[in-house]
């Protein structure tokens, strides 16, 4: 027996690995190589906690924008939690995360809300800095992910399954 | 919008055609709790078997997660598990509905070849500029080291400059006075050993001080040549003079040899007695019985000159290295800084001489310098005459001018001494005196800067520059300044004495 199931939508810009952590989390394979989300993918998973029931997670892969139009939209709906996808290396990614956080929660007011910030491999390429993450921590849980080794991805979505299920 | 009932039945059923061979449609009918009640069109063409269709409708459960069934739902471009692209509408239907899923395939493959293109041309974007950014930043920062690095050369060239004119000025006068001493003073044999300890250990230190500005100048520092006709037998004698106290106090024998068949060779004759020391102060260093040798011949084109000894010898696999800086502890018993044989290699280049070594361990070393004349000799050297005149000495640092003023007093000439360069102009507009002798640093208006002004207010005497500075910035600067001949110091009063006398022959 599972809690849930729980409809968890990824948003971010394009590029920023959205569909490579679940990709990640869902099969733990990694792909290099770039290829654009067109609409959306939904996988799921149950999220297993230990001396209690797991959790499943329906995930919808959306494809990157930096802003909801219609269709992204409508993808939001029924969404118990948002997991915001940046990418370290692009700082203006971060910005567009937090835009499409605030357009959310327009649509989504009670959704538990995430922001993963991707390419953790390639820090030493980061524009985001560590103050700027430690501010956000403020107001949201910020997890450093690389979905090309796994850091930080299983607690991405630990973190996503700690907002929904208490 | 289209009346399709009106339409004529050929058109219809063409329009139908299209319609279902492009959307490929599939109808899955569902009571109330997602039970199957009928399935209409191709379910393979989405992966989906029939036998399995738990599976596949559990996928598409998922998709309505948190949605009201009762109400028209689309959803636009989901990819399926086979990796189709779908819509799926949602059509209720009373208590139950229908689930319409149409192909999205070709659109979506059409949508992300463009989007591809685009997303990719935008990741390009960013990184070329991030690239052209980092560039931008190690430009400024080389800009920013090479800065840094010419005000270091800057400052180390001013701290040499700095370190020539201290050095060689107390040794000028150290010299000086000795000569003075030695000319003067009818020294019995124990004043005149004490003057011998004098002037070998004011030799050391010259060699030293030259060599330690040789190795600062480093390569690209180096001064132009100065080549004059140098006076071999005397500068034999020097060699002699400075290296035989070190030999004799070891048991050692010197031997100097001269064979010179022409005029004087014109050579630098500083860089030349450098080499010569650096030689016969390592031979007699590292000799401890025997003797050590100089031999100089000139045949008017070559000058040859080979400094042997034996002494410990240098091993095969030290013969390259005794030539690197500082490579004291190359062999054993070895002292000093380290710096002699590689200034003299550096010297011998300069002078666009050879540097050739032999050495057996255990029997001594033969180091071999040629040198070619820089120039051709004059046909004659002007001969010595009684002088007539004044000379003007300008210079600061009083031990000097008086060296200086005894010097030329003793060539018969007449002196007046300046310590500042304003009331030595003054003085020479009103005296015009025949010869000006300038120090290159002075107090205030500098000695270039002072001859430029006698120049350029008619002083036709002429002008000789005295400098601490040897290097080719400081000579040029004299010249262009006005000077008829450039001195470094410390001063060979020989080469002072034909300057003067040459300075001031009838023109």
């Amino acid at each position: 027996m599972s809690a849930g199931p729980y409809k968890v939508c990824l948003l971010g810009d394009f590029g920023v690995g959205k569909t490579s952590l679940v990709a990640r989390f869902v099969r733990s394979t990694f792909a290099a190589k770039y290829l654009t989300t067109v609409g959306v993918k939904v996988d799921s998973k149950e999220v297993s906690r230990p001396g209690r029931d797991p959790v499943k997670l329906v995930l919808w892969d959306i494809a990157g924008s930096n802003a909801l139009d219609g269709v992204s939209a409508s993808y939001l709906r029924g969404a118990a939690a948002v997991l915001l996808v940046a990418d370290g290396t692009r700082e203006a990614t971060l910005a567009a995360a937090l835009d499409l956080l605030m357009q959310a929660r327009t649509l989504l007011p009670s959704a538990a809300a995430v922001l993963a910030v991707n390419k953790f491999d390639l820090v030493e390429r980061w524009e985001v800095g560590p103050p700027t993450l430690a501010q956000l921590r403020r107001s949201l849980p910020v997890i450093e992910t690389s979905a090309a080794t796994g850091i930080g991805v299983e607690q991405a979505f630990a973190a996503i399954v700690a907002g929904l299920v208490p | 919008m289209i009346d399709l009932p009106a339409l004529p039945l050929p058109v219809r059923r063409r329009l139908r055609e299209i319609l279902l061979d492009r959307s490929h449609p599939l109808v899955l009918s569902f009571g109330s709790g997602w039970e199957l009640c009928g399935l209409q069109g191709e379910p393979d063409w989405y992966g989906i078997e029939l036998a399995s269709a738990e599976t596949a409708i559990a996928a598409l459960r998922d998709l309505f997660i948190g949605i009201e069934l009762d109400q028209e739902q689309a959803i636009p471009f989901v990819e399926l598990t086979n990796g189709r692209s779908v819509h799926v509408h949602l059509i209720p239907d009373g208590e139950a509905f229908h689930l319409l899923l149409l192909d999205a395939e070709p659109a979506r493959a059409a949508q992300r070849d463009q989007q591809q293109l685009a997303n990719e041309a935008a990741l390009a974007g960013h990184a070329k500029s991030k690239a052209i950014d980092a560039l931008k930043h190690i430009r400024s920062e080389l800009e920013r080291q090479r800065g840094r690095l010419a005000e270091a050369n800057a400052l180390k060239n001013a701290l040499i400059a700095t370190l020539s004119h201290e050095f060689r000025t107390p040794l000028t006068a150290a010299f000086g006075r000795l000569r003075l001493l030695e000319q003067g003073l009818p020294a019995d044999a124990g004043q005149q050993r004490e003057l011998l300890a004098l002037r070998r250990n004011l030799g050391q230190l010259q060699v030293l001080a030259e060599n330690l500005l040789e190795y600062g100048r480093g390569e690209a520092g180096a001064a132009a040549l100065n080549p004059v006709a140098v006076d071999l037998a005397a500068l034999a004698e020097d060699c002699r003079t400075l290296l035989e106290p070190l030999a004799l106090a070891k048991g050692l024998q010197l031997r100097v040899t001269l064979t010179a068949s022409a005029p004087p060779p014109w050579l630098d004759e500083l860089r030349l007695r450098q080499v010569l020391v650096n030689l016969l102060s390592n031979a007699v260093r590292y000799t401890a019985q025997g003797e050590v040798a100089l031999l100089l011949a000139w045949d008017g084109k070559v000058l040859r000159a080979a400094v042997s000894d034996t002494g410990i010898g240098i091993a095969p696999e030290f013969q390259t290295r005794i030539f690197q800086p500082f490579n004291a502890g190359a062999q054993h018993g070895s002292r000093g800084a380290g710096l002699g044989l590689s200034i003299v290699r550096r010297l011998v280049e300069q002078m666009h001489g050879t540097l050739a070594l032999e050495s057996t361990p255990g029997h001594g070393s033969r180091f071999s310098v040629q040198v070619p004349a820089t120039a051709a000799a004059p046909a004659s050297i002007p001969p010595a005459a009684p002088l007539q005149g004044c000379v003007f000495i300008v210079e600061d640092d009083p031990d000097i001018t008086q060296l200086l003023e005894l010097t030329v007093q003793g060539f018969g000439l007449q002196t007046r001494c300046f310590d500042a360069a304003p009331a030595a102009i003054d003085a020479a507009l009103a005296a015009a005196p025949a010869l000006v002798v300038l120090d290159m640093r002075l107090p205030g208006m500098s000695g270039a800067e002072a001859a430029f002004a006698l120049r350029s207010r008619g002083h036709r005497g002429a002008i000789l520059m005295l400098s601490a500075d040897a290097g080719s910035d400081a000579r040029a600067a004299a010249q262009r300044a006005g000077a008829d001949r450039f001195l470094a110091k410390p001063i060979d009063f020989a080469q002072l004495e034909a300057s003067v006398r040459e300075l001031l022959a009838p023109r």
